[in-house]
């Protein structure tokens, strides 16, 4: 399942005109929205469980 | 010349294996002694390079031997054997997909379920909705990810459990205009 890494993703956002502050965005209605997907999505993309935990905190503010 | 035991070890087969290719035809050695020992040349090397390829890629046997019969693969014969080794791939995808819904159902019974596919379409595109995106931002993410990851693209839309034909017009740049989602019943 896990076939495209966080960079893939991140890349494949930029290129479609999506900038770090509507990814921000994203991340905090991610969290605000559906917390558990938010942490799916982000396992999904096989970041490591500490680095998930830091974003969704950060999401949270 | 080498030995099958010198060609077996480069490429980390067994002797076996190659013992197995040459009874089928796949990799006749160059030559044989007159005591029956088997002794590869640098072109046996190179064809079985290219059998390791395709076998990495699944690909079957047989199919590895028509693909090597002419003297050079063309593309074409080649691209559709990896077109038709990708169809098998998404379908044995999607058919671990309905073991796992099925092994969710089960442990949903037992009432010790962990809950898998939380997001579906209708969430995500209300999530990216929230988020600020638009309707032309969805459509050049969905252009971009086919584009820089087709097969990752895939998976993530069957991972939403959109059916085959909405995928594909997804895919292909067709989906009705833009986003609209009717709500399942109950999730």
């Amino acid at each position: 399942m896990n076939q495209l890494t966080k960079d893939q993703f991140v890349s494949v956002l930029e290129a479609a005109g999506i900038n770090t502050a509507q990814r921000e965005k994203l991340h905090e209605a991610f969290e605000r929205l559906q917390p558990e997907g938010h942490q799916q999505f982000l396992a999904w993309l096989g970041l490591p469980a500490e680095t998930i935990a830091k974003i969704r905190t950060l999401s949270r503010r | 010349m080498i030995t099958i035991r010198q060609l077996a070890n480069q490429f980390g087969l067994s002797r076996s294996t190659l013992l197995y290719y040459d009874r089928i035809g796949l990799l006749r050695p160059d030559y044989r002694t007159a005591a029956g020992y088997r002794l590869y040349a640098a072109s046996d090397r190179h064809r079985l390079e290219q059998i390791c390829r395709f076998r990495s890629a699944g690909l079957a046997l047989a199919r590895i031997e028509q693909l090597l019969e002419r003297p050079q693969p063309s593309q074409s014969a080649l691209t559709a054997a990896l077109h038709g080794r990708l169809s098998a791939l998404n379908r044995e995808i999607a058919a671990l997909r309905r073991q796992q819904q099925v092994v969710v159902d089960l442990l949903k019974k037992t009432g010790s379920t962990r809950r898998t596919r939380l997001m579906d379409k209708p969430r995500w595109v209300a999530l990216l909705r929230a988020a600020g995106m638009d309707d032309a931002e969805m459509r050049r993410w969905h252009v971009e990810f086919e584009r820089q990851s087709p097969e990752a693209h895939q998976d993530f839309l069957e991972s939403l459990g959109l059916p085959a034909a909405e995928i594909g017009q997804i895919r292909r740049g067709e989906d009705r205009p833009p986003h609209r989602v009717r709500r399942r019943p109950s999730n």
